[in-house]
């Protein structure tokens, strides 16, 4: 009678998310979301390439009310308006509500689950691969749309706020994506509970008076963006008039906070949560 | 990780390499080199002194012959002044509208406790035999200096000057600042050397008009009183753009000390932006106006757009009809 190979140690959730992390990246970044993706964060580019044309024939690429729009400008109200307002919930909603509900749709999740890993670890790894994938494609089109729309003679002087802007989005990015990643393992019909939460709460919360606000991600983000937020609607208008920006560190506390928390209850979610497979 | 993962990852990072190192680059050097980047301003810059506390500019051809020019022009035509206007033609030969095709101008820093130093460039078509007759019959002092033909005249305070600086190119400030514009276009020392003030320009092309400074040097050049000077907001640079044409549209951006004080700016142009544009519901005639109000301005800037629509002028016009005599219609 021969004897049992030995089992090997159960690994360490650091060890564990690593290994998860390796294989969801390749994966996450070659699957059809990425491609919406690409559409998303290739609009921006787009435009910067079309304002850098038209400056370059030496006409006014923008206009308001007659008055030729900078470079530096636009630069400012493509941050605001596309990534802040935009690109970042739209890929932290995307992303983070799919990385347990993929797994359960395409019912894979028990191959995940029956190796000898902790189960927070596999949405750790998950939400890792999420963020190294988002980075990388949000962050370069950031920077080319800067080196596009910012004319080189004021890159000296705006460098520092492109820099903030990187951070931010990373950020905002890592935030919304641990808020939606709970969201996801939590919920049964996340994208529809987050799309609420990213387009509907967020919004009226902004523009309410009182402390409604401190319980959102957008208005601790916002509070850190180093341009000026543009009125371009009424809603905004609104927004701005009962605008109260936290300061750096207080918002920097409650973006960490709300990282630790939704990431630590979006685990604890997956350990204790049975997923029942549909047949 | 696949081949086609590692090419992705390592493109992304090549970008965000290469544009924080020439972002890097640039900081440290004050800008990029000027091989990469067009020279903005006019041309005319080569005449002001490297150490201006501000400098403006207006297209004045384009002012000229923008619709708000020839509306204004209509009501000025029933204005006394406008005799002074010929009178002035007749002696000089020049029309400002015909013969002047841009101004510069320039504050250039006092020498000891006088206020600064005034300098304006027309770029035109002048007749210099006359102006210098003018000169002369006026009790104008004509010299010559580093080659240039200076006409002086001493008032009661200060020299003013007048001086020919290149065909079609005529300085007139006081007798420092001319001499300052010929050594500053000899010597190649300019204010296009001057990376600040370039800078905000490079901002501004495309304006008509516009005007960029030092605030707080302006503040003490032109003799602001103490008091209003303390309780101006800590402003360090500014720039105001416009541009003419039905309408007046334009820009005002001010860099704020530090990033704090630039924040508690905007937030406050910010609640009173918002309160005007509440407000605006009773006054239908300004509502196009206060629509037009736009902050922006990021980390030590804050920036107020506007736009003052033709239709605006229209109800001014009205307005001043209305309240003109009967027989004076």
């Amino acid at each position: 009678m021969t004897e049992p190979a030995a089992r090997p140690a159960p690994l360490s959730t650091a060890a564990a998310a690593r290994r998860v992390f390796d294989l969801s990246f390749g994966e996450m970044l070659w699957s059809r979301r990425t491609i919406f993706m690409a559409l998303v964060v290739g609009g921006p580019v787009l435009l910067a390439i079309i304002f850098r044309v038209v400056e370059a024939f030496g006409a006014p690429a923008l206009r308001v009310n007659g008055a030729r729009v900078g470079g530096g400008s636009v630069f400012g109200v493509m941050i605001w308006m596309l990534y802040i307002r935009f690109i970042v919930p739209v890929l932290g909603l995307f992303y983070g509500t799919a990385l347990m509900a993929d797994e359960v749709e395409d019912k894979t999740l028990t191959y995940l689950f029956t190796r000898p890993i902790p189960r927070g670890a596999v949405l750790l790894g998950k939400y890792l691969a999420y963020l190294a994938c988002t980075s990388l494609v949000v962050l370069p089109s950031v920077m080319l749309t800067y080196f596009l729309t910012v004319p080189f003679t004021q890159v000296a002087g705006t460098f520092r706020s492109l820099v903030l802007d990187l951070a931010l989005l990373g950020t905002g990015l890592a935030v919304y994506g641990a808020v939606f990643a709970f969201v996801g393992a939590r919920l049964k019909r996340p994208l529809v509970s987050g799309l609420v939460f990213a387009f509907g709460w967020e919004q009226l919360a902004l523009a309410l008076p009182g402390y409604l606000r401190q319980f959102t991600v957008a208005h601790h983000l916002q509070s850190l963006v180093p341009h000026t937020m543009p009125a371009d609607s009424t809603l905004s208008v609104i927004q701005g008039l009962f605008r109260q920006t936290t300061s750096v560190a207080g918002a920097l506390t409650a973006l960490g906070l709300m990282l630790a928390v939704f990431l630590w209850l979006a685990m604890r979610t997956v350990t204790r949560r049975e997923y029942v497979l549909e047949q | 990780m696949a081949a086609k993962t590692r090419y992705f990852v390592l493109t992304a990072a090549g970008i965000l390499t290469a544009g924080l190192t020439t972002g890097l680059v640039a900081s440290y050097m004050g800008g990029l080199p000027v091989a990469l980047s067009r020279q903005a301003g006019p041309e005319d810059l080569a005449f002001v002194p490297p150490d201006a506390i501000a400098v403006g500019y207006a297209n004045v051809q384009e002012v000229m012959a923008s619709e708000l020019r020839q509306r204004l022009r209509r009501l000025q035509d029933a204005n006394p002044d406008s005799q002074e206007r010929h009178d002035f033609e007749e002696k000089t030969g020049v029309n400002v509208e015909r013969d002047i095709d841009a101004v510069v101008g320039a504050l250039l820093p006092a020498s000891g406790d006088k206020e600064g130093n005034p300098l304006v460039l027309a770029r035109g078509r002048f007749d210099q035999v006359r102006i210098e007759g003018l000169a002369r019959d006026h009790g104008g002092d004509v010299s010559d200096y580093e080659g240039v033909r200076v006409i002086a005249h001493t008032g009661d305070e200060k020299t003013m000057a007048l001086g020919f600086l290149a065909p079609g190119i005529v300085a007139v400030g006081s007798i420092e600042s001319v001499k300052g514009a010929i050594d500053a276009k000899r010597s190649g020392r300019n204010v296009m050397s001057n990376t600040e003030i370039m800078r905000l320009v490079g901002e501004l092309d495309g304006n008509n008009a516009w005007a960029v400074g030092r605030f707080d040097a302006m503040a003490s050049s032109t003799g602001l009183p103490g008091e209003l000077q303390q309780r101006m907001p800590t402003l360090s640079w500014f720039s105001a753009a416009g541009h003419l044409n039905g309408g007046i549209s334009g820009t005002f951006k001010a860099e704020a000390k530090d990033d704090e004080a630039a924040k508690n700016l905007r937030d406050m142009m910010r609640g009173v932006v918002a309160m005007v544009r509440l407000q605006s519901d009773s006054k239908p005639e300004m509502r196009a106006f206060v629509d037009s109000l736009q902050l922006g301005g990021e980390g030590k800037t804050v920036a107020v757009g506007f736009s003052v629509p033709a239709e605006m002028f229209d109800a001014l016009e009205k307005m001043h009809e209305a309240r003109r005599p009967a027989e004076e219609r």
